[in-house]
């Protein structure tokens, strides 16, 4: 039963014989290898296999890393063909397995303490055992081989899709931030000539728009801002416009105030693309996460943990307070009730919940998250299809619909509402109605900035409401909800839990629809404007449109705003000190 | 350790390169920035400002005499060499630890150089040459830390062979690289493929770096590469750090071979004392056959920071 001693190295493999037999047994195996001289008598060199080439080197070495058998490192195994019973001595117990499932060999691989002793020794006194080998050869093959493995790994890196999305959810924070000062100075800026144009535009985007369109307010009567703002607006701007008491500005001043509103505008739209980029993709990589806790607070949760595999990794209890580590340290340190949520208190299934009832969601969602991304990340969709074929979206994310479900439902039990009755929802027309005066307060996020403005705006927005016409003003609204889905926080979760709910579906259909009827609508316009005034049919053909469809949605829209104004305003306030901790 | 930021190891709570004084202050807490690569707060404030007395002090190198070009600005400097060879001391204003540079004209994170005129040149009749040095900054090295902290041996010197867990971008490794030089070898392994990016750039400019991208956990996915070793440096930041420490040891260590491993208490547990944390982590080691000789903290570089060093003793 002869031993054998299988060795990789950075030039090569090397394969030695044991002169004794019971080499492993021997109690005095560390002193005996601990010289050169005792472990050239207890090893021979049988065969050294050099590798022939930097890129043989790579490959061998990466194969190896994973535990694979190569063709080459089969060549030099092949030796011990006639051997029986042979043992090999291996230092990675997988290699070694993966060695036992050789065709041919009758080889026993051991791994184990005694054979960590050889091979220290035979890494000690690799030159002398290798005459072959001089040590200047391995530095440097060492040093090729550690970098060409390093950037090998570094360029196919496992989770470079997972990167997009972090750098995505950053960037998009970032440009929050930033659009949100571009337009606090626009507005500063131009104020200075129109202040009145602040309070009647409470969108920062509409707002850059009219000063790149506008320029000096003197032209106010002649321009056209229907493109723009909706009319009752239009002739709000321009009847402040007349009586402004804003100061004069040169033309060098506008130019360039109207370059830095070119400038928000412009990132405006960047910030949509990227959002449906982020959005994408987070439907794409985590189904169920997304399902769960929307495409933000998921895409913030991956970007946290630093891939998704490492989020995969973690356990319910970590994701529910990922984000909250200085609380949680804080707590554990002086004793006290560790954090109920982090990150993941922004997903709207948390901001439905009220009072001690959102820790119970956290917890649950949490728990739910950490299985549905163990699914996303483990499974091997698209992998191993031979057979079958990738499944669908749906049922990619079937886990985290369920999932989403069962909270839902636990959370009506848990807060004492009716179940979901199927359809019909009396119960909540008056709501409803109750809150129909708010309807135009619907949060928007592009207002962030305003902290000053509040009373003001409120104004102008209850205006439009009690204004005749509304469609227009729903026009930017309609806008605006695009945005909501992959804007930051509140806003996501309003529109998130509009969406999500089922009980809403058909609601959301009819507003769904209702969009589309608007975007036609608005395009239609602007062709028919173009080709002169005749359009002006078209459009308020398009206009009843959606008037109509407007009255078909209304009764979902109410419900929409029923569950905002739940606990909307509140929650928002809150949030933004909870997610500091 | 869920919450370490991924920078691998490092808490990511260094930072302020910048500062003179009190490192500590920047990055606290605060992940540096844009990629979150571990342990790199203060990297762009740290670069502009030193390079540039660097550059104008060395307008006149390879002639000048007294050339204590680099940092002063063309300030009087001399080099002494400190108690561990390999690294020296700049006295100059105030007193700084450096390395000689083993490229010299390169920086690697925008530390300040400093050239000296070597002494000897005239006797040899060759032209003055001189060598240039690169200050090394305890805020952000724990070895160098520890240096300065009066440890007694750091089981390194020109020619040995140094295995380096938890490597990051490579900054304290191109220190540890200077102080082994050429004949030496650092096998440097960082988990982090963000950090391991810088690490392999530095490492091209080093050719005594071997560079490892692996987690320091599974030390035989590397075991090809890295030969037996003179001393192990640890600055894992893990809570199962004298387990991978351990690990690395049985397999690559020799006997008698040194251990320094920096230990963050919080990084461990940080619900306990700081004391009591390094006390059990002491044990661990002493478990794994690692014969610790010292312990001192790393006050006031870091916080809450001890540096452990120990002797690996196979049959003990």
């Amino acid at each position: 039963m002869p031993l054998f001693v299988l060795t990789e190295t950075s030039a090569g493999y090397a394969l030695f014989k044991a002169k004794d037999k019971k080499l492993l047994k021997s109690d005095t195996l560390a002193e005996d290898v601990s010289t050169a001289e005792g472990v050239c008598s207890a090893l021979k060199l049988k065969k050294f296999m050099k590798y022939d080439s930097a890129t043989t080197a790579l490959d061998e070495a990466a194969a190896v890393m994973d535990g694979k058998v190569t063709p080459m490192l089969t060549k030099l195994l092949d030796e011990l063909k006639d051997e029986t019973k042979a043992s090999l001595a291996v230092a990675d117990p997988k290699l070694g397995n993966a060695i036992t499932k050789l065709p041919g060999l009758d080889l026993k691989p051991v791994s184990d303490s005694t054979t960590l002793e050889v091979f220290r020794a035979v890494r000690e006194h690799m030159t002398s055992l290798i005459p072959s080998l001089a040590p200047s050869d391995i530095d440097t093959m060492s040093l090729g081989l550690s970098h060409s493995l390093s950037r090998h790994k570094l360029k196919f890196s496992p989770d470079k899709v997972d990167t997009m999305i972090i750098q995505a959810i950053g960037l998009l924070d970032d440009m929050d931030k930033e659009l949100n000062t571009y337009a606090m100075r626009v507005k500063e800026w131009y104020g200075w000539h129109f202040p009145e144009l602040a309070k009647i535009l409470n969108d920062n985007l509409a707002y850059s728009r009219v000063v790149m369109t506008m320029g000096q307010r003197t032209n106010a009567s002649e321009t056209d801002l229907s493109t723009i703002l909706p009319e009752e607006i239009e002739s709000a701007v321009k009847a402040a416009a007349e009586i402004s008491m804003g100061t004069e500005i040169t033309d060098e001043d506008l130019d360039n105030i109207r370059a830095l509103a070119e400038q928000v505008v412009d990132l405006t739209e960047y910030r949509q693309g990227l959002s449906n980029y982020l959005s994408t993709r987070m439907h794409a990589i985590a189904p169920n996460l997304t399902a769960l806790v929307g495409e933000l607070v998921g895409a913030r949760l991956i970007a946290h943990a630093g891939s998704l595999m490492n989020l995969a990794k973690s356990p319910g209890s970590t994701i529910q307070i990922l984000g909250a580590e200085k609380a949680l340290f804080r707590a554990l340190k002086t004793k006290h009730d560790t954090p109920k949520y982090g990150l993941i208190y922004h997903a709207s299934l948390i901001g439905q919940a009220t009072g001690k009832n959102k820790g119970k969601i956290a917890r649950m969602l949490a728990s739910r998250s950490a299985l549905g991304l163990r699914v996303d990340a483990l499974s091997d969709w698209g992998v191993n299809n031979e057979d079958k074929a990738e499944p669908t979206e749906e049922e990619k994310s079937a886990l985290g619909r369920e999932s989403r479900l069962n909270i839902e439902r636990r959370l009506r039990a848990l807060e004492g509402k009716p179940l979901k009755s199927t359809g019909g929802n009396a119960n909540m027309t008056p709501v409803a109605q109750k809150w129909d005066v708010k309807e135009a307060r619907k949060y928007n996020p592009d207002a962030d900035g305003l902290t000053g403005e509040e009373p003001a705006a409120k104004k102008a927005k209850t205006d439009d409401v009690n204004g005749t016409s509304k469609k227009l003003v729903q026009e930017v609204e309609s806008e605006d909800e695009d945005e909501t889905m992959v804007d930051a926080d509140g806003a996501d979760e309003t529109s998130e839990s509009e969406d999500e709910s089922p009980k809403k579906k058909s609601d959301e259909g009819l507003s769904k629809a209702e969009k589309k009827a608007l975007k036609k609508a608005e395009k239609e316009a602007k062709k028919a404007r173009k080709a002169e005034r005749e359009a002006k049919r078209a459009a308020k053909a398009a206009k009843e449109a959606e008037k109509e469809a407007k009255k078909a949605a209304g009764e979902g829209k109410k419900d929409k705003k029923r569950k905002h104004d739940d606990d909307g305003e509140k929650v928002e306030k809150k949030k933004k000190k909870k997610s500091k901790d | 350790m869920a919450f370490t930021p991924r920078g691998g190891a490092r808490g990511g709570g260094r930072g302020g390169f910048g500062g003179d004084r009190g490192g500590r202050g920047g990055a606290r807490g605060g992940r540096g920035g844009f990629g979150d690569r571990g342990g790199r707060g203060g990297r762009g404030g740290g670069r502009g400002a030193p390079r540039g007395g660097a550059r104008g002090g060395r307008g006149g190198r390879g002639g000048a005499r007294g050339g204590a070009g680099g940092a002063k600005g063309g300030q009087k400097v001399i080099v002494e060499p400190h108690r561990h060879a390999g690294v020296f001391i700049a006295r100059g204003k105030e007193d700084l630890l450096v390395t000689k540079n083993l490229t010299p004209g390169e920086s690697v994170y925008g530390e300040k150089r400093i050239s000296v005129a070597n002494n000897n040149a005239t006797e040899n009749g060759a032209p003055a040459t001189t060598t240039e040095y690169r200050v090394w900054n305890p805020f952000r090295s724990k070895l160098a830390a520890g240096i300065l902290g009066g440890v007694d041996d750091i089981y390194m010197k020109p020619g040995s062979k140094v295995l380096y867990l938890g490597a990051a971008s490579g900054t304290s490794v191109s220190h540890v690289a200077d102080i082994v030089g050429p004949e030496g070898t650092v096998f440097a392994v960082e988990f982090s493929h963000r950090s391991g990016r810088d690490l392999i750039n530095m490492a091209t400019h080093r050719t005594n770096v071997i560079p490892i991208v692996e987690d320091a956990r599974h030390p035989l996915k590397y075991r090809m590469l890295v030969g037996m070793v003179d001393c192990i440096f640890a600055d894992v930041a893990q809570p199962d750090q004298a387990r991978i420490v351990g690990l690395n040891a049985h397999l690559f260590l020799k006997v008698g071979g040194g251990v320094i491993v920096s230990i963050k208490a919080n990084c461990i547990d940080s619900t306990a004392a700081p004391e009591a944390v390094f006390a059990r982590e002491v044990q661990k080691l002493r478990e794994e056959r690692i014969k610790p000789k010292e312990q001192l903290t790393l006050e006031p570089f870091e916080r809450d920071h001890a540096m452990v060093c120990g002797i690996y003793q196979r049959a003990g």
